[in-house]
């Protein structure tokens, strides 16, 4: 062959692959940037393991032997507890419920899979179940939801735009990507474990350092960039996500700013008036940060859990009241979303929990006599809820769907239900999410 | 006679048997270390291995300060570290945490605008356990020489958050 024409030909291979026409699963050629409901979702992961009778049920202490009552007027419509508190009651910040603010499937089934809270959060995140039992300090198998979303947006986003908030550390950490060849650290999210990064180990280590200015940086830039162009490896195997050079930027003032507001006292709290700061939890510090997050960067697609209710297992009392405060900081977040100018209006906020927990209870009593619940995979842990909450011209409000034994839905469907909302579902190759849009929250 | 020259023969092939000749150039860094000499690279093409987290938080400790990180404080900045999605990030700004700690080994502009040859090799065998080539040597010093701007602190940053100093 002439070297010319082999060169011709090659060319024109090496184009057509750049061009050649991806089919989609929708049938369709090229990906089109589908149609967006709104351009924030806020998923909440309402997790510790919530048992349905004590939040959607509202029971109280009926399976306690005692009075039922709605310790989530934030969440739920329902009267609270008139008697026997276990805990001081924070006026709702929500004229009226999340709820009736939205669509709220009542009965949402964790269908597969251990009710382990690692099992139950991958679920949410990636929109498939798991049977990862051991070794869980890895990145998930599936693709996360954060995954799909940088991948097929039209124009590609960065890892800015997308966020993963952990109450805890553990396993956690490894959720803002998985190890999916086709997706991975690239597509993945950024993540803070706020209780860390924002609070005394942050505070300590990362906290006051040296100030350079704009023209200091461009200094040391220009020094390092002379260093890397004389060594022939990168860094890039370092583990986690890597940010743009402006991203880095704007992320790495944003945390300068809000570590000396943290220390400064002027970070605002999820508590009602008059309430003192040792009241926050994990939870709430948790919720704090990710408005932090929010409202700096008005990201598209954020991930946040609770956890502090999982003290169930030896502490209901505990359990109860770390459910009434985190019942306050959803509220309190979606009441900062509505007063913020970019994300009113234009935010759709999902909450729901990672399991359930036991229909009996273990063995264990509390301080208070009461009996502790596990959640061991029975069919009571994997009774869930979730709430659909949004602009009343685009997410139907005040409808309650599904019932005891009759469940609309389950928790994979919250990876296609976030696609279908930010307009890239018929975007992720078919076969990859075995759950359904819930349609039915949407105008 | 001849038996004492059969002795001189054998000895001589027993003695003078083939032997490697092992050429190798160990290069002590007393001058600035001054507590156990440490052995430089030959060049940095000999590094292939990338530090984890906790080994660049550690060695960057150790070179900033002449001694070993206590445990406790290794603990936390590995929770720092893990709570932070962008590792990048969070070395940097751990980084700019040591840089402003007391007790820091690190010499004042002065200093280094006094001898910027001593300055720059120490600096590349302090970070990068070798010496400078040539041309990075002069390349560096034209750089400090032609901006009175730069810190012995910002050169610091840049040898710690190069690409060179992630590998060993």
């Amino acid at each position: 062959m002439k070297r010319r024409s082999f060169i011709k030909k090659a060319g024109l291979a090496t184009a057509g692959t750049f061009f050649a026409p991806y089919i989609l699963p929708s049938g369709r050629l090229f990906a089109a940037a589908g149609d967006r409901i709104v351009n924030h979702v806020v998923l909440v992961l309402f997790a510790g393991g919530v048992r349905h009778q004590e939040s959607v049920d509202q029971a109280y202490l009926t399976y306690q032997g005692a009075n039922s009552g709605n310790i989530m007027p934030n969440m739920f419509s329902g009267a609270m507890p008139s008697s026997n508190l276990l805990y001081t009651p924070w006026n709702p910040i929500q004229g009226s419920s999340l709820a009736s603010q939205g669509t709220f499937f009542k009965e949402l089934e964790y269908a597969q899979g251990p009710t382990g809270h690692y099992n139950g959060h991958t679920a949410a995140i990636t929109g498939n179940y798991t049977d990862v039992g051991t070794n869980l300090a890895i990145n998930p198998d599936f693709p996360t939801v954060f995954e799909y979303y940088r991948r097929h947006n039209d124009p590609a986003k960065s890892a800015i735009n997308a966020w993963w908030m952990s109450e805890g550390l553990g396993p956690y950490p490894a959720l803002n990507y998985s190890k999916h060849g086709m997706y991975g650290p690239m597509y993945g999210a950024n993540y803070f474990r706020p209780y860390s990064t924002f609070g005394n180990i942050g505070l300590d280590y990362l906290n006051n350092g040296l100030t350079l200015q704009p023209d200091d940086v461009g200094r040391l830039n220009s020094i390092k960039n002379f260093f890397d162009s004389n060594f022939d490896k990168s860094a890039s195997d370092l583990p986690g996500i890597i940010n743009n050079s402006t991203d880095k930027e704007a992320i790495h003032a944003f945390m300068k700013d809000v570590l000396n507001r943290t220390q400064n006292g002027t970070v605002d709290f999820p508590l009602p008036n008059g309430i003192p700061t040792y009241e926050m939890t994990g939870d709430l510090i948790n919720i704090q940060y990710t408005w932090e997050v929010l409202k700096n960067f008005h990201p598209e697609l954020t991930v946040i859990n609770t956890f502090n209710l999982d003290t169930c297992h030896s502490d209901f009392t505990g359990y109860l009241r770390n459910m009434h405060k985190a019942d306050y900081g959803v509220g309190w977040l979606w009441n900062k979303i509505q007063n913020d100018p970019v994300l009113q209006n234009d935010t759709i906020m999902i909450c729901m929990p990672d399991h359930g927990r036991n229909d009996l209870p273990n063995n264990v009593y509390d301080a208070n006599g009461l009996r502790a619940f596990d959640h061991t995979s029975d069919a009571n842990s994997r009774r869930v809820f979730a709430l659909i909450v949004g602009p009343p011209n685009k997410v139907n409000q005040n409808l309650s769907l599904g019932s005891a034994g009759n469940p609309v839905g389950q928790t994979i469907d919250i990876v296609p239900t976030i696609a279908h909302i930010l307009g890239f579902y018929d975007q992720i190759p078919s076969g990859m999410l075995p759950g359904q849009v819930l349609t039915q929250a949407f105008i | 006679m001849k038996n004492i020259f059969l002795l001189v023969f054998f000895s001589t092939i027993i003695f003078s048997s083939c032997k490697k000749e092992v050429l190798k150039q160990n290069v002590y860094d007393n001058v600035y270390y001054e507590v156990t000499p440490v052995t430089l690279y030959t060049s940095n093409a000999e590094k292939n291995k990338q530090k984890s987290s906790l080994q660049y938080i550690s060695i960057l400790f150790s070179d900033l300060f002449n001694q070993n990180i206590p445990g406790s404080d290794l603990n936390n900045i590995g929770e720092a570290i893990l709570s932070i999605g962008d590792k990048g990030l969070a070395n940097q700004l751990i980084l700019e945490r040591f840089l402003t700690l007391p007790g820091i080994s690190i010499p004042t502009q002065t200093q280094m605008q006094a001898d910027l040859n001593a300055f720059i090799t120490s600096t590349y065998q302090r970070f990068y356990l070798r010496n400078p080539t040539e041309y990075e040597k002069i390349y560096l010093k034209n750089l400090i020489q032609n901006d009175s701007n730069i810190t012995p602190e910002i050169v610091y940053a840049a040898f710690a958050l190069s690409n060179e100093y992630m590998f060993y």
